[in-house]
């Protein structure tokens, strides 16, 4: 051990009490308290307004009622009735050969087979009186993963209503972002004009918005792909114009000074910068357009919620549980895919 | 020839940029300015370029003075070497010299940066007059080292084939032998077109190497004009020593320069 070293001297802090310049106040007093009391009292009133008592006795009744602590639960019996129904997913497809003219017995689509079912019934033969058996012969077009094409079809739709709804809102915003960046924009009621527009297209919703261009260009992909494709117009254009007022002024000072001019300027000193966030925003209204793209086809604008309404509407759960399975599929796959070209891009 | 006609210049907050600076600075001639932090050292140069724009007296260039209508034509022919490089630091290094000839070039070649041959030859010969390796053209300039990026800076400053050099600094933030070897480029660079450059430094030794003349600058006023001989201690205690106008303590100063957006 080496020798004993003198003990520090401490530094001396003035007697409790004492009022000095120097005052650090501690981090939380009264005033705090009371605003989180507030807030409690405030999540108190609204949580019984939306039902949150209730959703949690229900919530608790299905739980005993799964783990055999009580007979009824009405919220495990509706679980269960729709998953028992849903069980097992539609694969195949089955039309009536009756109902279909136009088919042609000898070129049958490649993966449909005709099938026959026999069904007894009985019937009164008016001559004599007596219920007589008669065998029904009903001939069927049987695909047996056909179902399962017409999903995969309507969610290729889907897709290219993403697809194109966010070219359009890419090619709409480019021009707002320009005009709504304080340090670019022409003029200022240009700027203000375009930041006015961009709020307008945020804050309309896009389902709310498929509804009235389902109403003016009809039921079909036209009115989900300008749905999607305005809102998130609204949603780039701010970003992209962000990231241009925030990007660093020093490569556009460079070019300032030898004087190439705005264009030229937000080309070479400003667009390098902020690509990559450009790609991550328009990745992210990609992999978002998807996911709206299934639900703005609730209200007909087309691809695979279109299918999903339908088939929801009459009472056809298994099918609706092939349509949900599909939707899982997709967005999963979507996830990963974006992902790795995120990584691969930035 | 670069002549400052009694240029003053007041920031729109009050502080005194620059007072009564008259300066004729002849084609070919290396001039340093010297002087402290805040001296309007940066200042006096952006008015050259017309990013400052002074509130009295004018800068002519070659006998056209300095204004809104004719900085586009000006501003060709005054190349800038920025203290901190001011590359465009994911474009790659060609992408960034090509840069420099923005102005000269159609706007449909600009937005495609598809240069003509001559321009693309020009830029591998510039490359390589500073220093730097083929492999490096297709680097983002963003990942070299800090004399690297100096050295595409000046590239990119000769590609309009400048009358006047601006430097600001150039070498502030390089280590001592790498700041000779860039100051030496400039320099020589320079020379070989009869170019004329202005140069602010904060290294003595450099200035007094490199000058062909030497400006001392303090509080917005030329204090020293002569050959880097004449300049002696007292003139550089004089230029340097701490008074009650330029202290610290954070309260405006007469001649102190505001943050500019760098």
């Amino acid at each position: 051990m080496a020798s004993q070293a003198a003990p520090a001297k401490p530094i001396p802090t003035p007697p409790a009490g004492s009022r000095l310049a120097w005052q650090l106040d501690p981090p939380f007093g009264t005033r705090h308290l009371l605003v989180v009391l507030a807030a409690l009292a405030v999540l108190l009133w609204t949580g019984h307004r939306v039902e949150m008592d209730r959703m949690v006795v229900l919530s608790a009744q299905a739980i005993a009622k799964w783990i055999g602590l009580a007979d009824e639960s009405q919220v495990a019996h509706g679980i269960e009735r729709v998953a028992k129904s849903m069980w097992p997913p539609a694969i195949e497809e089955k039309v009536e050969v009756a109902r279909l003219p136009e088919l042609d017995r000898n070129n049958l689509p490649w993966d449909a087979r005709l099938e026959t079912q026999q069904r007894i019934e009985k019937r009164m033969n008016l001559q004599t009186l007596q219920l007589e058996e008669t065998v029904e012969r009903t001939e069927y077009l049987v695909r047996p993963w056909g179902y399962v094409f017409t999903v995969a079809l309507k969610m290729l739709e889907t897709l290219e209503i993403a697809l194109w709804g966010t070219l359009l809102s890419v090619l709409l915003s480019a021009p707002l972002a320009y005009l709504a960046a304080r340090n670019y924009t022409p003029h200022r009621a240009a700027y203000l004009l375009s930041r006015g527009v961009i709020s307008l297209l945020r804050s309309a919703p896009e389902l709310i918005v498929a509804l009235f261009f389902v109403l003016a260009y009809g039921f079909g992909p036209i009115a989900g792909v300008l749905a999607l494709g305005l809102h998130a117009a609204g949603f780039l254009g701010k970003f992209y114009a962000e990231d241009i007022e925030n990007a660093d002024t020093k490569p556009q000072e460079a070019l300032e000074a030898i004087g190439a001019g705005k264009l030229r300027t937000l080309w070479y000193g400003v667009m390098p910068q902020v690509m990559p966030q450009y790609i991550a925003y328009t990745l992210y209204i990609l992999d978002r357009n998807v996911r709206m793209a299934t639900v703005v086809g609730l209200v007909g604008a087309g691809g695979i919620g279109q299918e999903l309404k339908g088939r929801f509407d009459m009472f056809q759960y298994d099918h609706v549980a092939t349509i949900l399975a599909a939707i899982f599929v997709v967005v999963f796959l979507l996830d990963q895919f974006s992902a790795r070209l995120r990584a691969r891009l930035l | 020839m670069i002549e400052f006609d009694h240029v003053s210049l007041r920031y729109a907050d009050g502080t005194q940029a620059l007072h009564d600076v008259a300066l004729r600075v002849p084609r070919g001639q290396f001039c340093v300015l010297l002087g402290p932090s805040g001296a309007g050292k940066s200042t006096l140069l952006r008015t050259v370029n017309g990013l400052a724009k002074p509130t009295q007296g004018s800068v002519r260039i070659d006998g056209i003075v300095m204004s809104p209508a004719t900085a586009a034509k000006l501003r060709r022919r005054v190349a800038t070497v920025h203290q901190h490089f001011n590359l465009s630091p994911r474009m790659s290094v060609a992408g960034n010299v090509l840069s420099g000839l923005l102005p000269a070039v159609s706007t449909t070649r600009a937005l495609l940066g598809w240069f003509e041959p001559r321009h693309r030859a020009k830029a591998c010969a510039l490359l390589e007059r500073v220093g730097l390796e083929p492999v490096h053209l297709r680097r983002r300039a963003g990942e070299l080292s800090g004399g690297q990026q100096q050295r595409v800076g000046i590239a990119r400053a000769f590609m309009l084939d400048p009358e006047v050099v601006l430097a600001d600094e150039p070498v502030a933030s390089l280590d001592p032998r790498i700041a000779h070897d860039i100051l030496s480029l400039i320099r020589d660079a320079a020379r070989e077109r009869g170019a004329t450059v202005i140069c602010s430094l904060h290294q003595l030794e450099l200035a007094r190497h490199f000058a062909d003349r030497i400006v001392g600058m303090r509080a917005g006023k030329v204090v020293f004009d002569g050959a880097p001989d004449a300049l002696d201690n007292a003139h550089v205690q004089a230029l340097y020593e701490a008074a009650p106008a330029s202290g610290h303590d954070g309260s405006p100063q007469l001649g102190a320069v505001p943050a500019l957006a760098a």
